[in-house]
């Protein structure tokens, strides 16, 4: 490697804990307060993903539908009042979890605070709002299906943990239609309780914001915990190929099933993720785009559900390449499984790892989404700097062993499509 | 409001600097005046495919993201019809690494018959998975075509075929490198925790022995009064029909560009908007609508586009937009609606300065525009907007002759 003419450091990576209140109806408030900033989030999180529901699309509709309307308000009005102060609201479900999220001026926290609670507290998903959602999300998923790398997405899921598994399950577009308010109204009473979420909040935070949010937090119901409804067992298949008409590209995805963050090679596998596809210059990088220009682009990460966790390659290559593209990612794959890396390579990739997470954690949003994800793994702050620690002690000898016991080509699940 | 001070070095370069007082990391933003409208018509995506070179490596440095990743750092770039713009964050402790690398390869880019063919091919299949491979991909390419006649907006950045890419010569792109990537054709910002003329001296020390030759590039065709409307359809295999109507109005520094933008956030700026209530949620007309200007530099356009739903006709979508259209020019916005977008517009300024990036980007973007003051003042701008200035902006933008209707009809 050339030498710079410059010295570069290792910088430190570290945020302080977040203050816990533990509120009368046991929810808690998890508070990271920084007074640089004039802005503040608050977000919830409520065991209501998808995985939770027992009709389809209901777990994305009632995290949709929470701010169209509410006892005292018009869903015309809640969005006024929201816009009116340059607030925002945003919601996201993914498989587990339902994120409900409402940034603010801090000048404006007590106009916010008050929709806030009409939409989180007192929400009646109106019947027509319910009809309009249903044909609108209905439009935009057949679109979504269009591109190749969605049903590849979907298709990847399926092929790793089964057409039945919640993590694995996707819908037509026509469960829709059989979607009614009832539907949300009781996923909505049975998820968004005290006992079943948690909240986060950062940026200015003083004692008129905290006294506030907590008054709000405290009307969540309580309610018996829910029960663990058990998965099916997994059902794998390792080869999906599926044509789509007109595609100029392939949608490639492949992985295989490994473990969720708690497991101790967690971290490790990160590492050989990262060396693999996690970043600019990575092997699959190097090879499928900058040595061949099959591809724009290809990234390979571990991805974490709640009780799941899977590594994963993706990337779109010209349709006449498919088969070449699939052959030098196996071969990269196979390369990180029977030669050592050279300890260069290795601190690059530790290196951009670390930088990775200070960009993360730039700014009182980013370090608020860093720890509803320790919070997630039953973790505090503190882990941070553990796990640093523990991507600059990786060797080489332990990326190789890591990639010949969990990346074994009998082991990989194959999607393509187009 | 982003605090600054500036510096015009001897070779042209011209460096703006903020101190940010809570990052860990630091931002180096590099810009040069070129984009898709300095482009030759018969070589577009050129100004986007020299981006990308800029990444093969310089005869020191041949990997260019290699030392930036050493250092924990990042880096991208984007191309746009304006400007070319590289942009790097690292701990603040290696920020002189992005110094000399940007340095580096303002003048050393080194460029084989080999690096290039490649890289012709990855900026290709971009172009597939971006505007070929998506259902609506060439939508708005096809809107631009039909807007503009003459000025170069009328492609897009990508370029109007990848056979303009295919056919990119070593020649063509040496000669784009010397036209235009030297230090009085850009504008460099930093942010970080540091001193101000401490930052300033750095950028100093890096790139004041850079030598700088203008050469004299190609005036850019403008756009000449528009006296019909146009009309285009086109059929594609998509679920839904969209239609966009776009006018032509001001560019980035005349008065419209604040009230066209003011005027797209009463429209569709958040869920109150006018649209949204009325088009999807009242009507039922459309899945989704949006109003937004195009924002470039010389005068640009003013678009508005909507997904129809199954059971909505377009010339029903057509006169509701007509109809949102005429109630522009006829009826005063509450005060209550203009504090509204106004309050909003602050908003989105307070959460876009968050981080010392985004600070780096703004400050380069509003020099390069020749007006780095706007940068803190453009709030002060968009307070000042009555209802009189609104109704003039419709009246004049808003005429049929003015607008180019593109209709992506469902097969």
């Amino acid at each position: 490697m050339m030498k710079l003419p410059v010295k570069t450091t290792q910088p430190t990576v570290e945020i302080a804990n977040a203050e816990v209140i533990t509120l009368c109806n046991g929810m808690k408030l998890y508070i990271l307060s920084s007074d640089d900033f004039e802005v503040m989030r608050l977000t919830l999180l409520f065991r209501a993903g998808s995985s939770r529901q027992r009709v389809p699309f209901s777990a994305s509709a009632t995290a949709n539908l929470l701010a169209e309307g509410s006892q005292h308000m018009t869903a015309r009005e809640i969005s006024e009042r929201l816009d009116f102060h340059g607030s925002y609201f945003d919601v996201n479900t993914d498989r587990d979890y339902s994120y409900i999220s409402f940034a603010m001026l801090s000048k404006f926290v007590p106009q916010t605070l008050q929709v806030a609670e009409e939409i989180l507290l007192r929400p009646t998903f109106p019947e027509e709002e319910v009809e309009t959602y249903r044909l609108k999300r209905k439009q935009r998923l057949a679109i979504e299906r269009q591109k190749v790398d969605v049903r590849a997405r979907e298709a990847f899921a399926s092929a790793m943990f089964g057409a039945n598994h919640p993590y694995g399950q996707c819908f037509e577009e026509e469960a829709y239609d059989r979607l009614t308010r009832q539907d949300v109204v009781d996923f909505y009473h049975s998820h968004y309780t005290a006992t079943n979420g948690f909240a986060v909040c950062s940026g200015r935070v003083d004692e008129k914001e905290r006294t506030a949010i907590c008054t709000l937090l405290e009307q969540f119901p309580v309610c018996e915990e829910l029960s663990h409804k058990p998965f099916p067992t997994v059902e794998q298949q390792y080869e999906v190929r599926l044509t789509h008409e007109g595609a100029v590209q392939s949608s490639i995805r492949i992985g295989r099933r490994l473990f969720p963050r708690e497991h101790p090679d967690f971290v490790g596998m990160q590492v050989v993720a990262a060396a693999l596809g996690g970043y600019f210059g990575s092997r699959l990088m190097h090879n499928l785009r900058e040595e061949h220009g099959y591809t724009y682009g290809v990234i390979s990460a571990m991805v974490n559900f709640e009780r799941e966790g899977y590594l994963a390659i993706a990337t779109q290559v010209g349709s006449e390449v498919t088969d070449e593209a699939l052959k030098e990612i196996y071969h990269e794959i196979e390369r990180l499984r029977t030669e050592p890396m050279d300890d260069e390579e290795l601190q690059l990739v530790k290196n951009i790892m670390t930088g990775e997470m200070m960009r993360i954690l730039d700014g009182p949003f980013g370090v608020a989404d860093v720890t509803i994800e320790n919070i997630l793994c039953g973790r505090t702050n503190s882990i941070i700097a553990e796990n640093v620690a523990r991507i600059r002690q990786t060797t080489p000898q332990e990326v190789q062993q890591l990639a010949e016991k969990y990346l074994r080509r009998e082991d990989l699940i194959t999607v393509v499509v187009g | 409001m982003i605090p600054y001070k500036k510096r015009i070095l001897k070779n042209g370069l011209t460096v703006v600097v903020n101190r940010d007082h809570t990052s860990k990391l630091s931002a180096v933003n590099l810009l040069y005046k070129v984009g898709a409208r300095n482009e030759d018509p018969n070589r577009t995506g050129f100004a986007h495919l020299f981006e990308h070179l800029m990444f093969r490596g310089t005869r020191d440095v041949p990997f260019f993201d290699l030392p930036v990743q050493m250092a924990s750092g990042e880096d991208n770039a984007f191309t746009n019809n304006d400007y070319t713009n590289f942009y790097l964050t690292l701990p603040v402790d290696n920020l002189e690494t992005a110094l000399w690398l940007e340095s580096d390869r303002m003048q050393g880019l080194w460029i084989t018959p080999e690096k290039l063919e490649t890289e012709k091919r990855v900026v290709i299949e971009e172009f597939r998975q971006r505007y070929l491979n998506q259902p609506y991909g060439d939508q708005t390419m096809l809107l631009r075509e039909l807007a503009y006649t003459t000025h170069p907006y009328r492609w897009a950045t990508i370029g109007r075929s990848t056979d303009h890419i295919e056919g990119a010569t070593l020649e063509e792109v040496e000669h784009f490198y010397r036209t235009f990537y030297r230090p009085s054709n850009a504008v460099l910002a930093l942010s970080a925790d540091r001193d101000e003329e401490a930052l300033l001296d750095l950028a100093e020390q890096w790139f004041g022995h850079l030598n700088d030759t203008p050469i004299c590039h190609q005036s850019i065709p403008q756009e000449p009064r528009q006296e019909q409307a146009r009309l285009k359809i086109v059929e594609r295999d998509v679920p839904a029909t969209t239609i966009s109507i776009a006018y032509h109005m001001g560019d980035r520094l005349s008065k419209d560009f604040c009230t066209g933008d003011l005027v797209s956030d009463l429209l569709s700026g958040g869920d109150s908007s006018r649209l949204y209530q009325h088009l999807v949620k009242e009507q039922r007309l459309f899945a989704s609508v949006n109003a937004y200007i195009s924002g470039d530099v010389d005068p640009g356009l003013f678009i508005l586009t909507g997904q129809l739903l199954p059971t909505t006709s377009e010339e029903q979508a057509i006169e509701a937009f007509e109809r949102e259209i005429e109630a522009l020019k006829h009826e005063q916005p509450s005060a209550y609606e203009l504090e509204k977008v106004k309050n909003k517009f602050e908003a989105n300024t307070l959460f876009g300065e968050l981080n010392v990036m985004n600070k780096a980007m703004n400050l380069c973007y509003y020099e390069f525009l020749g007006d780095l003051a706007l940068v803190n003042r453009e709030i002060d701008e968009y307070r000042s907007i009555d209802a009189d200035r609104i109704f003039e902006f419709a009246d004049r933008i808003f005429r049929t002759e003015n607008s180019s209707t593109l209709i992506y009809r469902a097969r």
